[in-house]
């Protein structure tokens, strides 16, 4: 097995040109390094670019400016064909009028392999996706979640130098996504190839990635490991496209290196924080859910709304100067409360997260139509 | 997929049981129609056949020299459905993958489309015209002595006449073919061609076999092209129209029905299973975005060269039937006149215009209703013998119009009697029924049953049995049912098959030579007694008068109907009634 691929994408743009004449920028300025053998997911909402991302990558789009280089040969101008990338499609792309078989030898017969090597081939191949048995098969004979294994056989067969998931697992239902995806990371790790990965859902791609790449508008808006884009996102859109997030008012009282001194919710707290806090302006606390703990603390709330999911139970409690989201996993400790019950919580401050007021907030981008435009 | 089956089970147990009153009125008045109008003529036909006295007669036909017939059809047939499939592909290639501008699209779009709401050989006067002895391209510019009659002008004019069929068919397909089927074979490595040859063509190999045989069958039953254009060149069908209209001999031409039959329905059958399969293509996944784009620049650009070169052609033979309507004698003498269109309009002319439009105006509405009530029977009833049924009302369009009418003459030709007692009327003839108009709108509704039933049934298919089960949940008996819920439903496929029926009554002619009489002209056997006169003005006014009537009906039905259809489907009245036989 050669080195994984390391694929960069330098200040990478593509504008369409829509038919009435004007541009759109489906994605803007992106640069990012991808580490052989990691497994990189882009996510974002509908229009955010990511596919476009990857459709450049893989060579159905030419990006109008900006250069894509792996292990340092800028592979920008060449056609698809030439690119050694395996691509899983989103509506898998299996080519009904060949059998599974046929399928997955595609590519190896483009490569000349023929005879018990490609046999060979094949074979280890529908082993490693678990569809041994299955070669003489035709897709329409195949359950979806078979489908999708023969799509990804067919892409790694050609044992790519980088691999590319447009959205494989969409048109599956809840819990084959679940097992599927399990699938897709051992098995991209047993073989280490470096992967690119497009969704929309944030928990496939925490559950998948090596690094999480959120978009918004054509731009990158945050890059990291998930645990790392979980708990410091950059953005207040970072944080409320991964999980879910309370926003809290505060005032900065001492900015510092990394951490800052705030009031917040009538508290002095010391809180991790990003950069570019000022002493004396207002600030935006993150707080995850499951850091307002319930039971003790010194902080008074009215629980307002309380729903029961079985391993947790989500309330909605008012706490004065602001309402916020908090779940108990321990209700079976301290028991359940009812609406209108006061309660006393409290907020760790090392898991909340400081950022600078503002930004960008808006879940929805402004132009949803130019947005699908560019997606499409 | 294994959830399949149990969907299946599910549909069927969402059949209605024809026990409802309106339901079985309609099932029997279905049933009555297909054995009496359709069975029992082709019964007597091969009935008529299969005596000893015919015996010699196939012998004739199926031995060297007479033999020569059958064999001209089949090259006939294959040459025309090669040639009009490679068309078809063509246009379809080209609409599809390359991009154009929109004008240039449309306008090879409608050039497509002429040929079918035009007499079936309107495109032969118009080839005698410009390419025969004394054509104005072939003498006058070219200076040849090219001859035009045989099997070289029947091959351009059919393939020309027949290609939307295959046209259409392909342009579906290859629009419902996923794009990122090409892209993963690119991503896979293959080259442009490649994935042509390995993913593309494959895809749409059933749906070419589908138009080609489609074709051949047409090619094989058209009566009007090979007595105008046939010269020396004699197919089945031209001969069977010398073996009734010169010898009166209904037992040769009984015989010779049935070769025409056999290999029709054949291939037919065989074009039904293709069909069927070319659906397979959309199994796997959605598909997802626009169809590819040719980004082959020469290529792309031979294609629109070729495709644009064809519809000029077809344009300078429209131009033609146009320009020679209003000459005195087209390429002899050019004088511009109006006394053709006064011969049609206000003269001799006139009663066969008007006969006509009267009777495929009551074929019409009765074919359309006919054909949504069978696709409902079809689709949602539960009875014996359904799939009788739809073959039996299919054997319209596989069938020949020539073995109708044969088989109408044979069987209609006196009343039927049982003890002494008159239980069908003569129909055909002077002397039958309305001087023979019954017999005629009987097999104008005959031939125009399938179009509504296909497209009828595609578009029930795609509605939920549960909306009826709703309506009848909510006290509609079915009757009501059908009317307040399922007919609005399926507006835009009724809408396709009035079109398709008017179209198709109006320029029907192998059906109907045998049975108009003195009391029913009928517009098309006036443009062939027309033009064996060599009275080419006259036969261009009359071409031109009726594609004027077909298309002005078009747009008429469209705005009556289409207009208050709020799903908005059917967006080019002309497109689907086309693509209906074909599937």
């Amino acid at each position: 097995m050669t080195e994984p691929a390391v694929v960069q994408l330098e200040r990478l743009t593509k504008r369409f040109q829509s038919p009435e004449g004007g541009g759109v920028l489906a994605v803007d300025d992106v640069s990012l390094e991808l580490a052989g053998g990691s497994f990189v997911t882009l996510l974002g909402p509908s229009g955010c670019g990511k596919t476009t991302t990857l459709r450049m990558i893989a060579g159905f789009e030419t990006p109008t400016t900006g250069r894509i280089l792996v292990d340092a040969a800028d592979v920008s101008r060449r056609t698809p064909d030439k690119r050694q990338m395996g691509m899983v499609f989103q509506s898998y792309a299996l080519f009904p009028h060949l059998t599974v078989f046929e399928n997955v030898a595609y590519g190896l017969r483009l490569r000349r392999r023929s005879g018990s090597d490609l046999r060979k081939a094949v074979e280890r191949t529908l082993e490693l996706v678990n569809l041994v048995g299955l070669g003489q098969r035709r897709p329409s004979e195949l359950s979806g979640g078979q489908q999708q294994r023969v799509a990804l056989a067919r892409a790694m067969a050609i044992e790519p130098r980088v691999l590319l998931f447009d959205e494989p697992l969409s048109n599956l239902d809840a819990k084959l996504r679940v097992s599927l995806r399990a699938e897709i990371r051992r098995i991209q790790q047993q073989l280490g190839i470096t992967s690119v990965y497009v969704t929309h859902d944030q928990s496939e791609a925490m559950a998948l990635s090596d690094v999480v790449v959120v978009m918004k508008d054509g731009r990158v808006e945050q890059a990291g490991a998930p645990d790392e884009v979980y708990r410091r996102p950059t953005t207040r859109f970072v944080a409320d496209f991964i999980g879910r997030a309370n926003f809290i008012d505060a005032e900065v009282i001492a900015p510092g290196d990394g951490a800052a001194d705030v009031s917040v919710l009538g508290q002095r707290m010391r809180i991790p924080a990003a950069a570019g806090l000022q002493a004396g302006s207002r600030a935006t606390v993150v707080v995850r859910p499951e850091s307002i703990r319930l039971g003790s603390g010194d902080l008074r709330a009215k629980v307002r709304r309380s729903i029961f999911l079985g391993p947790l139970v989500e309330y909605e409690l008012d706490l004065g100067e602001s309402v916020v989201l908090a779940v108990d996993p321990d209700w079976m400790g301290h028991g359940l409360h009812e609406a209108g019950e006061e309660v006393a919580c409290a907020l760790s401050p090392e898991q909340a997260y400081a950022l600078p007021p503002g930004g960008s907030d808006e879940l929805v981008p402004k132009d949803p139509e130019a947005a699908a435009l560019a997606e499409s | 997929m294994t959830v399949e089956p149990v969907e299946q089970v599910a549909a069927a147990r969402r059949r209605r049981k024809a026990t409802d009153p309106a339901l079985m009125v309609a099932l029997a008045l279905s049933v009555a129609f297909v054995l009496i109008a359709i069975v029992w003529p082709i019964v007597s036909m091969v009935g008529t056949s299969l005596t000893p006295e015919a015996f010699p007669i196939f012998q004739r036909y199926l031995t060297p020299p007479q033999g020569q017939v059958l064999i001209n059809t089949v090259i006939m047939g294959v040459l025309v459905a090669t040639v009009g499939s490679a068309i078809g592909f063509l246009f379809a290639y080209v609409q599809v993958r390359i991009p154009l501008p929109r004008l240039l699209k449309r306008f090879m779009h409608l050039m497509a489309l002429l040929p079918i709401v035009s007499p079936p050989f309107a495109l032969a006067l118009a080839a005698i015209i410009l390419f025969g002895r004394s054509g104005f391209i072939t003498r006058d510019l070219l200076g040849m002595d090219f001859n035009i009659y045989g099997l070289q002008g029947l091959v351009l004019v059919m393939s020309l006449s027949f290609f939307p069929v295959a046209y259409i068919s392909l342009s579906g397909l290859m629009r419902a073919l996923d794009p990122a089927l090409d892209e993963a074979a690119t991503n896979l490595g293959a080259s442009r061609w490649r994935t042509f040859r390995t993913v593309t063509l494959p895809l749409l190999l059933p749906g070419i076999a589908s138009g080609f045989l489609l074709l051949f069958v047409e090619a094989l039953a058209d009566l009007g092209n090979p007595i105008v254009l046939g010269g020396n060149f004699q197919v089945l069908a031209s001969r069977l129209y010398l073996a009734i209209i010169g010898q009166y001999d209904v037992l040769a031409g009984a015989v010779l029905g049935i070769l025409l039959l056999v290999p029709s329905l054949i291939v037919y059958f065989v074009h039904r299973y293709y069909a069927e399969r070319a659906s397979v293509v959309s199994v796997t996944g959605k598909p997802s975005g626009r169809p590819a784009e040719l980004t082959h620049r020469p290529m792309a650009i031979i294609l629109t060269c070729m495709a644009m070169a064809i519809s000029l052609l077809v344009l300078l033979m429209y131009g033609t039937i146009v320009f020679g309507a209003f000459t005195n004698l087209v390429g002899v003498d050019n004088t511009l006149t109006l006394k053709n269109f006064e011969f049609v309009l206000f003269g001799y002319g006139l009663e066969a215009v008007s006969d006509t439009v009267l009777l495929a105006g009551i074929a019409t509405p009765l074919a359309g209703l006919l054909g949504v009530v069978i696709a409902f029977l079809v689709i949602r009833g539960r009875f014996l013998g359904r799939g009788a049924l739809d073959f039996g009302a299919m054997l319209g369009v596989a069938v020949p119009g020539t073995v109708f009418g044969i088989g109408y003459l044979l069987t209609f030709n006196t009343p039927t009697e049982i003890g002494g007692f008159t239980i069908f009327p003569k129909l055909t003839g002077g002397a039958g029924l309305l001087g023979g108009a019954v017999a005629i709108v009987l097999v104008f509704i005959v031939r125009s049953v399938p179009g509504g039933l296909r497209s009828g049934a595609s578009a029930l298919q795609q509605i939920d049995p549960t909306i009826e089960e709703a309506s009848v949940s909510l006290g509609a008996d079915q009757a009501t049912t059908f009317r307040r819920v399922v007919l609005p439903l399926i507006r835009p496929a009724f809408l396709t098959g009035l079109i398709y029926s008017f179209a198709r009554s109006m320029t029907a002619i192998s059906a109907i030579i045998f049975l108009t009489t003195p009391q029913t002209r009928i517009m098309t056997q006036q443009i062939l007694n027309e033009t064996n006169a060599a009275r080419f003005g006259n036969a261009l006014a009359y071409c031109v008068i009726l594609i004027v009537i077909v298309c002005a009906a078009i747009g008429m039905l469209y705005l009556v109907i289409g207009s208050s259809t709020r799903t908005g489907r059917a967006a080019d009245p002309t497109e689907p009634a086309v693509s209906v036989p074909s599937s």
